[in-house]
């Protein structure tokens, strides 16, 4: 599904420790018969396996903890995996992912967190669009550059089609944003529409410039400008801010106030600097700060009033804007592609609807971000602070301290495979045909080989388990052969090659060594049966281990092709997962098998009419449950492990790790070939 | 003036006016420095003296505005917000898994199974208010990764580092509530969170103290009417944007099999996507058509102006009516397109929002036609306050963009208030009494009449205009109202707009709360970090009398201590 088969996920443990709501304590203090059975638990000890219930991917929940091994992080303190959850992230630096130009931390806002550049999307295909020039007249030695426009490869939209040329072919961002912002707000004053496009810092040297004290009542706008241009939102928004500090200066500031109509004009806020000066004055301080609450008639105060002119941000549509609006929409030029999709309206002024209105969109920064672990201040990730720089300073991937797993179908034996290969990743040593993974066939058990690779520099014993059946209402069985077993250091190359290869050597270090991982890698692929407790391969730092899964029926699997009697031959086919074996080659061919469904945790569901599949709930998914110990040297990390090991002094300390884990297998098919 | 120097302004102006009260609540006469108090009391934002701090303590505020479906969210001061995030079943996928950019292949073998309308839609919600059978840990995941991914990709701010604004739906279930402000002061460590509700935010953002606002949200609809800045009177209706995309959805599904027609009423086999992009690009309503008005109930004394205007309307209907437009079909791969009247595309939206087709008698409470529940909510208001919301309506919510919606509500009212005037009393008795009272009055100008026509044909400027004699009227009957305007007579001339229906456009509670952050008028509700920490939700003071009401007039932040802190409207 997400990826090609087979992949492998892994769950962050994090996903288990709840939210802590503080408002859980006191409830549970108030009454303590509602209790909450299983998230104490959790809290305490959120690795705890025995009465946890098992993993399962199929969750919504899940979706939301599951990981690439490659994305997750480990912190050497808490030594556990740190998903993108339970991290911290810091900005080191932005930098327009177009030009790879960094923009500076005080400018980022101004400039809207986008590209102040030349760099912008098409606002149609979202493809960055090119500065090219209209026309390229060379006139002697010269070249004469017409006007530019911006133009987009992809889908051959340009800033022509929207009628807009720009005169140079550098800062864009500058000679657009002054095309969109004065058009229709020239009725008002300039200076105003300048400062518009800065930042809101900037803007409040610009309002103040044209602050009106308060003492004089602000001259209303003629209204002989209201019709002629509407504000667009970011203008009228700007109207409003202005209306509502002129109304509150106007307000706040009581007129026994002495300095009031010298001083509570030049600030923004609202008599800021009256009361201020007026501290040590004389007693009007506490009428000019309880102008409210005075019993003098004299300063009542005057009441903040609504806005009532256009100027001042009101905006009473006129009745037949919709009108238009409905006439444009059903006018055959406009039609399907006319109007723009959701996602083309995303980040437009809210009034876009057509196509027309559409503007070109500069790129969206990015940041590069230095990540923290959340419970210990850690840093896991630090990069390099220039952009163009992929390098990191501090990176501590979760995949250098857990067992890298990959997931392969071992070559079935003898059973025919009649499926072909297709996107299967082909295994080292195939003699015969593949298993399909995006067709895997129910009921016809497949062998799988788990290789978990270990990059640590210290052994690992690994135990791992799964439930026998996956959850879900598709139950495939899943036994793994060897649920225990020792992978060796991640120790020299050259060690090995000196040594042979012979894989056992290696682990010398370990102090349990496994009697059953003496197989040598090499020989008897071909041969080789897979036995129960048995390692099937191991190397220098990977061992391999089998499994073995027999995936289930859907449910209303041949509802296409017949009846419901047909599933129901289905299910009688599936045996009740506890009494099943290895050795189920057989019981997949004969379908009289008397065994009855008692043991089915999906026949209730089964028979409910509604038998439709869920999406993506024929896709084989294992959950894997992995305990990990090894002793780990001091020295690797030592501040940490003196701490630690405390006064005994030993060398080494005894860690462990446990994590859900998700293997996908394949997608299931319906029918039973 | 530069910049700095008037942050910092705002920065001294907050601790000693709080000082201030203290020392006032205190004794009131004796002077005393309020440095102490400055230090002690607000350690989380106090300024000091050094530029730097005090502008680090200014950070802007970082606000949100949480619906069922969308996340808007932006910095304050600014006037749209940097983003809208959406939390579908794109949103909730795996880390890694890029299904989503392989869409194009995947269309036609996914689009196959019809689905229940309930979960069709309920897969793009991030909550309902039902929240019986919710996972309330499923909805901290997903509000933990919109969070942190707005903060990754569009903010591109630390998170945590700066005050919180959300604005919420002023009913909130508690579970929600606590969900969400858990989530947030444990994944990151925001200093304080301030909740404001989403419908006086709206009128804020109109330049307003008082109107009635209409949120044609997703789950449900819902009209306050709102007083200075008040929530005075709320009614809410089932009929919303979610039931329109299931009746766009159950109407393309129609369309698209016909043989289907065995197929059970409720299940649609359309994608969403598509249906919302339909609805979204084409979905219109008609005017308020005059053969509505006769079918409905013929009315008596209709006035020739109305009759005029419908008519015209009528043409206006009919000259697009005939026009088709063609949809990507729905029934299959992305190529393929069908001709559909444009006229068709009105009818998903007549049928749900205003309960096209059904007797009032049918209709059960919660599922009142929008006009209606606008009428219904004017009604419920002081003569007064209705006076002066019923010309203050505002549109909010994602239904308000459908063209054509506004004016038909207001069209819709204006006849029900014609019909009805502002009584509650239905019946046939009633009906007769009301014609009598009527043909006797007949003689004069009668004052219904006035109100609908300013209501068909202003303009901006027409509908002050107007008001202007009227309120002259009212003048020479009210000697205090007299006595009030003389007095008043410097500050403003203009006396308000009132008891006309009229619609004022906002720029949305996002905005509002924006401007209100940026103007630093802070909200009631504030809940500080460690506060929250301590008891969650049940830490907040039921006392509804707590403090004082907040000073609007001065933009001061009151409430005398702030050792308890309440949830106001919420608790």
């Amino acid at each position: 599904m997400s990826r090609p088969f087979p992949y492998t996920f892994i769950s962050c443990p994090c996903a288990n420790i709840p939210v802590p709501d503080p408002a859980k304590k006191r409830r549970s203090r108030e009454s303590p018969q509602k209790s909450h059975p299983d998230q104490p638990k959790s809290l305490l000890r959120p690795d705890d396996d025995e009465d946890e219930q098992a993993f399962d991917p199929r969750s919504p929940r899940a979706n939301f903890s599951l990981y690439p091994p490659e994305q997750l992080l480990y912190c050497e303190d808490c030594h556990q995996i740190k998903c993108p959850r339970c991290i911290t992230e810091e900005i080191v630096c932005w930098y327009c992912p177009n030009c790879l130009f960094e923009t500076p931390s005080s400018m980022v806002r101004s400039e809207g967190n986008r590209c102040a550049r030349n760099c912008f999307n098409c606002p149609i295909c979202t493809a960055p669009l090119g500065v090219n020039t209209l026309e390229n007249v060379v006139t002697g030695g010269t070249s004469q550059q017409g006007p530019w426009v911006l133009s987009c490869g992809y889908c051959m939209w340009s800033t022509l089609d929207i009628g807009i040329k720009f005169d140079k072919p550098t800062n864009i961002r500058t000679q657009l944003s002054k095309m969109t912002e004065v058009t229709p707000a020239r009725s008002r004053q300039m200076s105003r529409t300048f400062g518009d496009l800065k930042s809101p810092l900037s803007t409040y040297s610009s309002i103040d410039e044209q602050f009106l004290p308060p003492g004089e009542t602000k001259p209303e706008d003629p209204p002989l400008d209201q019709p002629s241009a509407p504000l667009t939102p970011d203008a009228r928004f700007h109207a409003l801010k202005n209306f509502y500090k002129n109304q509150i200066s106007a307000t706040s500031s009581s007129p026994t106030d002495p300095l009031g109509m010298d001083f509570g004009s030049g600030f923004s806020s609202p008599g800021a600097l009256n009361r201020i000066m007026s501290l040590y004055t004389s007693s009007s301080r506490l009428s000019s700060l309880y102008g409210g609450a005075n019993k003098k008639p004299k300063t009542k105060p005057p009441v903040m009033r609504e806005a009532l002119t256009a100027s001042e941000g009101l905006k009473i549509p006129s009745p037949d804007a919709e009108d238009t609006l409905i006439e444009r929409m059903s006018s055959p030029d406009c039609g399907w592609d006319g109007l723009a999709s959701i996602e083309q309206r995303a980040f437009q002024s809210p009034d876009a609807r057509f196509v027309e209105d559409l503007l070109p969109l500069p790129v969206l920064l990015r940041t590069k971000r230095s990540k923290r672990c959340k419970s210990c201040k850690h840093i896991l990730v630090k990069p390099e602070l220039k952009p163009q720089s992929t390098r990191f300073r501090i990176r501590l991937i979760a995949l250098s301290y857990i067992p890298l797993p990959t997931l392969r179908p071992l070559n079935p034996s003898p059973s025919p495979a009649t499926t072909t290969t297709t996107t299967v990743l082909p295994a080292p040593s195939s003699s015969t045909t593949n298993p399909n993974l995006d067709a895997l066939s129910p009921l016809r058990p497949i062998q799988l080989l788990l290789t978990l690779k270990n990059h640590m520099f210290d052994p690992v014993r690994v135990t791992l388990a799964t439930p026998s059946v996956t959850p879900g209402r598709v139950a495939s069985k899943v036994t793994i052969l060897c649920p225990q077993f020792d992978i060796g250091a991640n120790s020299d190359v050259w060690d090995e090659a000196l040594q042979g290869t012979s894989a056992t050597t290696t682990t010398a270090t370990s102090t349990g060594t496994d009697p059953r991982g003496s197989r040598s890698g090499g020989l008897g692929v071909y041969e080789k049966v897979a036995e129960a407790g048995k390692v099937w391969d191991k190397g220098r730092n990977w061992t391999t281990v089998v499994l073995e899964v027999v995936p289930g029926t859907l449910p209303g699997g041949a509802k296409q092709t017949s009846s419901a009697h047909n599933t129901k031959k289905d299910k009688k086919k599936k045996k009740a997962p506890a009494d099943d074996d290895l050795d189920d080659q057989d019981d997949n061919s004969d379908d009289d098998d008397s065994d009855s469904d008692p043991g089915f945790d999906w026949s209730g569901q089964t028979s409910d009419p509604n038998e439709q599949l869920q999406p993506d709930e024929d896709v084989l998914e294992i959950p894997v449950f992995v305990h990990m110990e090894w002793d780990s040297d001091n020295q690797i990390d030592s501040e940490q492990g003196v701490g630690r090991a405390g006064a005994g002094g030993s060398d080494t300390v005894k860690r462990e790790l446990a994590y859900w884990m998700v293997l996908g297998v394949g997608r299931i098919v319906r029918e039973i070939v | 003036m530069t910049s700095t120097s008037s942050t910092s302004a705002f920065d001294d102006r907050r601790p000693i006016s709080m000082s201030f009260r203290h020392s006032q609540s205190g004794r009131p006469d004796s002077p005393h420095t309020p440095q102490h108090h400055l230090r002690s009391n607000n350690s989380s934002f106090a300024s000091t003296s050094s530029a730097s701090t005090s502008f680090r303590g200014e950070e802007d505020a970082i606000i949100f505005e949480f619906g069922a479906r969308w996340l808007r969210a932006g910095f304050e001061g600014e006037s749209t917000p940097m983003c809208v995030v959406g939390c579908g079943p794109e949103e909730s996928r795996r880390v890694g898994d890029y299904r989503g950019w392989l869409r194009s292949n995947e269309t036609d073998s996914s689009r196959s199974q019809p689905v229940k309308a309930d979960e069709w839609a309920g897969a793009y919600e991030l909550w309902k208010m039902d929240v019986r059978d919710m996972d309330m840990a499923l909805i901290d995941d997903k509000i933990e990764r919109m969070f942190r991914e707005t903060y990754n990709k569009y903010l591109l701010t630390d998170a945590g580092t700066s005050r919180l604004v959300l604005v919420l739906p002023s009913i909130m279930p508690h579970p929600l509530l606590s969900s969400l402000l858990s989530t947030l002061f444990s994944r990151w460590r925001f200093p304080s969170i301030t909740l404001l509700t989403s419908a006086p935010m709206a009128v804020v953002a109109a330049g307003l103290r008082s109107g009635l606002v209409v949120d044609i949200g997703w789950a449900e609809t819902i009209v306050s009417g709102i007083y200075e800045y008040r929530e005075m009177a709320v009614k809410r209706s089932t009929r919303a944007m979610k039931s329109l995309l299931q009746e766009t959805g159950r109407f393309l599904t129609r369309l698209s099999d016909d043989s289907g027609a065995a197929q059970s009423a409720d299940e649609i086999s359309v994608h969403y996507e598509l249906c919302e992009e339909i609805a979204s690009r084409f979905l219109w309503c008609k005017p308020k058509a005059a053969s509505h008005g006769s079918t409905a109930t013929p009315q008596q004394q209709p006035a020739e102006a109305r009759e005029e205007h419908s008519g015209a309307a009528d043409q206006h209907t009919t000259s697009h009516s005939d026009a088709t437009v063609s949809l990507p079909s729905p029934s299959g791969s992305g190529s393929t397109y069908i001709d559909l009247p444009f006229s068709k595309l009105a009818e998903p939206v007549e049928k749900v929002l205003f309960a096209e087709g059904l007797a009032d008698c049918e209709l059960d409470d919660e599922e009142k036609p929008l006009p209606l529940l606008v009428y219904h909510a004017l009604l419920s208001l002081p003569p007064d306050v209705r006076g002066t919301c019923m010309s203050r309506i505002i549109f909010i919510g994602g239904g308000s963009n459908i063209p054509g919606v506004r004016q038909r509500i207001l069209q819709d009212v204006a006849f029900l208030v014609e019909k009805y005037g502002w009584s509650p009393v239905r019946g046939k008795v009633i009906e007769q009494q009301r014609q009598k009272l009527e043909s006797l009055r007949l003689s004069q100008p009668t004052k219904p009449t006035v109100t609908k026509q300013e209501d068909e044909n202003e303009t901006p400027d027409a509908a002050a205009a107007r008001s202007t004699p009227d309120a002259q009227a009212e003048e020479e009957i009210d000697p205090i109202e007299q006595k009030i305007r003389r007095n008043n007579k410097d500050k403003d001339t203009h006396p308000p707009v009132q008891g006309v229906l009229r619609e004022v456009e906002s720029l949305g509670p996002w905005a509002g709360a924006s401007l209100l952050t940026s103007l630093k008028v802070r909200g009631l509700v504030e809940i500080e970090r460690e506060k929250y920490l301590q008891h969650g939700l049940a830490g907040a003071s039921r006392d509804l009398e707590h403090g004082h009401a907040p000073d609007r007039r001065s933009g001061l932040r009151t409430g005398g201590d702030r050792s308890s802190w309440t949830l106001a409207g919420w608790g």
